[in-house]
């Protein structure tokens, strides 16, 4: 078996262990939406949906290949997770499975269940450890706030590979023209990427990006509103903790100073009236940024953008790539499932 | 009436409310400004109108959010009628927030009206010294400002050049310690008091240029502190500091004073500790109890609800000032308080949400400067 073929096995059982997680109808995928409700803090439909539409449960053939080929081996393959976003553990285990056939995972403590669920469904495929002791030789591939990403800096034994993914934002661009009915279909995916994970993942949006005068940007806010509304009617938020609300009632008001705030729902979308805009919190909120040029006014950002939906000219969605190499440019509603070839976010690449 | 000269009339029955010839009361006169901002601030007229709520009691005003400054201009004039233009230097983030005012008479008056009750404790004028940079000009920095006119009218001889460097003790290499003490031994030789006014990063400067000797100013000298660390110096526990510095200056705990102000406000609060002072005879305060001025009321709200929350239980701090005719009568902070008996009890900046998992966290993103 060649070296491609057996990192290749080693990611099956994972992928088995996957789709079970994600059929609602067998008793594993009960089991996963039970525990998952209790630990990442989203609704019962929340857990549903994530699973749903992000957890990868068919990746095809040549993203596979990609994703082996781009991941580095090692002796041993570490892996720390973060919270909130459950199913990116399924990625980060596998990116560590496609590295190394000795494969530590520390789960994150708030989220432990996901990691503990995959490896039911694929016993022996890695271990699950309280903590990384990583030595010479070994890659560690970290997921969190750039805040625990430092701490792991610092503590690494010499001769430890880091591979360091922290805190960043999606954004979304919209440009050129659409029919009512395009606008209407960019707007309800929009609503999606955002409602995802309630917001807390690194790749969910947290501010659109208009080419428009202020009126129209006021009236795409309003219909966003409404979609966000609407979604939660289906798939309602899950509850948020003090730090959390007071950030959003501070947010909040400071959006009415500044500009208009068009309820969403328990989320709200802002639209300043001014140049200066401040990141949105997170629990289904989001920025609506009227410029004459998105590409050029999202570039600054470039080191904290994980993710960008855009719709528009293929020239300017190359422009967009071009100026944000680091983040993943993808069509509206695609936010949250980015092609399974790597890690979610390329800053570090 | 026009906007200026409502403005105008406010700020004079603010400033009579101020000398304690009011005719009307705090509640009235915070009402009054408030539905005035309400009707020329199109923002405040915003936040207003989302809480629902008629203007009826000081309760009911919104407390305009500090970081609101740093993204729109909080004044109800255009910038050509700014006579004054403070800069906020609250955050580690570039972006500074801006606060113009249009009158500077009720700045100056409130300002001076409640330092001297607060610092001033007895006939003699004090020498008066800065442990800050030199005000730049024209002053951008409240705090300057307000130092240098301290200097002016504490002293009591006049006006006379506030800018030199006797008198503004941080250079750029750190704690001009030699100029303090010259300060020191200048009041002693003419039986002056001495009053420092110092920032409490500026206070541990001292402290570590003294390493470990003593620097005796006179008897009845005064220290004001004010602000925070903001990651300038190695931060020390305000009654540990205040410990250190008694001893080091060989006066009395009580003699060290704590103020609280900030640039979006007109006025300021302080301890009313002061053996002597005005402020103390009237408050008998205790150290680590900010005596508010008539003028000026803090609410603790709720940080979720922003909702007023029962006496004695910890809130952040909304603060209706007065002085605030131009800007925003009620500032919402995210210092978090307590009302005790005599004052408020200030307990630390509110945290922001920590970053859960890989989202970025808003005090992540003022913190790269892209804002």
């Amino acid at each position: 078996m060649s070296d491609f073929d057996s990192r290749r096995a080693r990611l099956e059982p994972l992928f088995e262990s996957a789709r079970s997680l994600a059929d609602a109808s067998t008793p594993r995928g009960r089991l996963a939406r039970e525990r998952l409700v209790a630990s990442s803090g989203l609704s019962a439909q929340g857990v549903d949906f994530a699973l749903e539409r992000c957890l990868e449960v068919a990746p095809d053939e040549p993203e596979i290949a990609a994703l082996i080929r781009s991941t580095p081996t090692a002796q041993v393959a570490h892996v720390l997770l973060s919270a909130n976003v459950f199913v990116a553990a399924h990625r980060a285990i596998a990116i560590a499975l496609a590295a190394s056939d000795q494969v530590r995972v520390r789960a994150s403590r708030r989220e432990p269940e996901m990691a503990e669920l995959l490896l039911a469904g694929a016993p022996g495929s890695f271990q699950l450890v309280s903590e990384l002791s990583p030595r010479s030789g070994d890659r560690l591939w970290a997921y969190g706030s750039d805040e625990t990403m430092d701490e792991v800096a610092v503590t690494l034994p010499a001769g430890v590979a880091l591979h360091a993914h922290g805190s960043g934002f999606g954004a979304a661009v919209l440009e050129g023209a659409h029919s009512d009915a395009e606008l209407s279909a960019l707007l309800t995916a929009l609503a999606e990427d955002i409602a995802l994970f309630d917001q807390r993942g690194c790749l969910s949006p947290r501010v659109v990006l208009v080419n428009a005068e202020r009126e129209f940007a006021s009236a795409l806010a309003r219909e966003l509103a409404h979609e966000l509304e609407k979604l939660e009617q289906r798939i309602p938020r899950g509850p948020l903790d003090a730090p959390e609300l007071s950030e959003i009632a501070k947010y909040r008001d400071t959006a009415h100073f500044t500009g208009e705030v068009f309820e969403a729902g328990l989320g709200f979308v802002s639209l300043a009236h001014t140049g200066s805009w401040l990141l949105p919190p997170t629990g289904r909120n989001i920025h609506v940024l009227a410029t004459p040029d998105p590409v050029a006014t999202l570039s600054p950002y470039r080191p904290l953008l994980t993710s960008c939906a855009f719709a528009g000219e293929p020239a300017r969605r190359e422009a967009l790539r071009r100026s944000i190499p680091g983040a993943r440019v993808c069509r509206f509603g695609e936010m949250q499932r980015p092609p399974f070839d790597g890690p979610v976010d390329r800053r570090d690449l | 009436m026009t906007r200026n000269a409502r403005s105008d009339g406010l700020h004079e029955d603010v400033r009579r409310f101020a000398a304690g010839a009011a005719t009307r009361s705090f509640t009235d006169l915070a009402l009054e400004i408030a539905a005035f901002q309400r009707e020329f601030s199109p923002g405040f007229a915003r936040l207003c109108a989302s809480r629902g709520a008629a203007l009826e009691s000081v309760d009911d005003i919104p407390g305009v959010p500090c970081d609101a400054f740093r993204l729109a201009r909080v004044a109800l004039h255009p910038e050509s009628e700014d006579r004054l233009r403070f800069l906020t230097s609250g955050t580690t983030s570039g972006a500074r927030g801006l606060h113009a005012m249009r009158v500077t008479e009720t700045y100056q008056e409130l300002a001076l009206n409640f330092g001297r009750a607060a610092l001033l404790s007895n006939a003699r004028a004090p020498y008066v010294v800065a442990l800050a940079p030199l005000l730049d000009d024209p002053p951008s920095s409240s705090l300057g400002h307000m130092m240098a006119m301290f200097m002016v009218d504490f002293e009591r001889r006049g006006q006379f050049d506030v800018r030199t460097a006797a008198r503004w003790l941080i250079e750029e290499r750190g704690v001009n310690l030699t100029g303090l003490e010259q300060a020191a031994a200048r009041a002693h030789e003419r039986g002056e008091t001495l009053l420092v006014l110092a920032t409490s990063f500026a206070l541990v400067g001292v402290l570590d240029a003294l390493e470990g000797r003593t620097l005796p100013l006179p008897p009845g000298t005064v220290v004001m502190q004010t602000g925070g660390f903001k990651g300038k110096t190695r931060e020390i526990e305000p009654a540990e500091l205040r410990a250190a510095m008694a001893d080091r200056f060989g006066i009395g705990q009580a003699q060290i004073v704590s103020e609280y102000g900030m640039t979006e406000l007109t006025s300021q609060l302080y301890e009313a500790t002061v053996p002597g002072s005005a402020l103390q005879r009237e408050r008998h305060g205790t150290p680590g109890v900010y005596a508010e001025p008539p003028w000026l009321r803090v609410i603790p709200v709720d940080p979720a609800t922003l909702e007023p929350v029962p006496t004695g239980e910890v809130g952040i701090a909304r603060i209706v000032d007065l002085g605030n005719i131009d800007s925003a009568v009620a500032i919402q902070t995210q210092d978090r308080v307590r009302r005790v008996e005599g004052g408020i009890v200030l307990l630390g900046r509110a945290a922001g949400a920590p970053p859960r998992g890989c989202s970025l966290a808003i005090e992540e993103f003022l913190n790269s400067g892209l804002q």
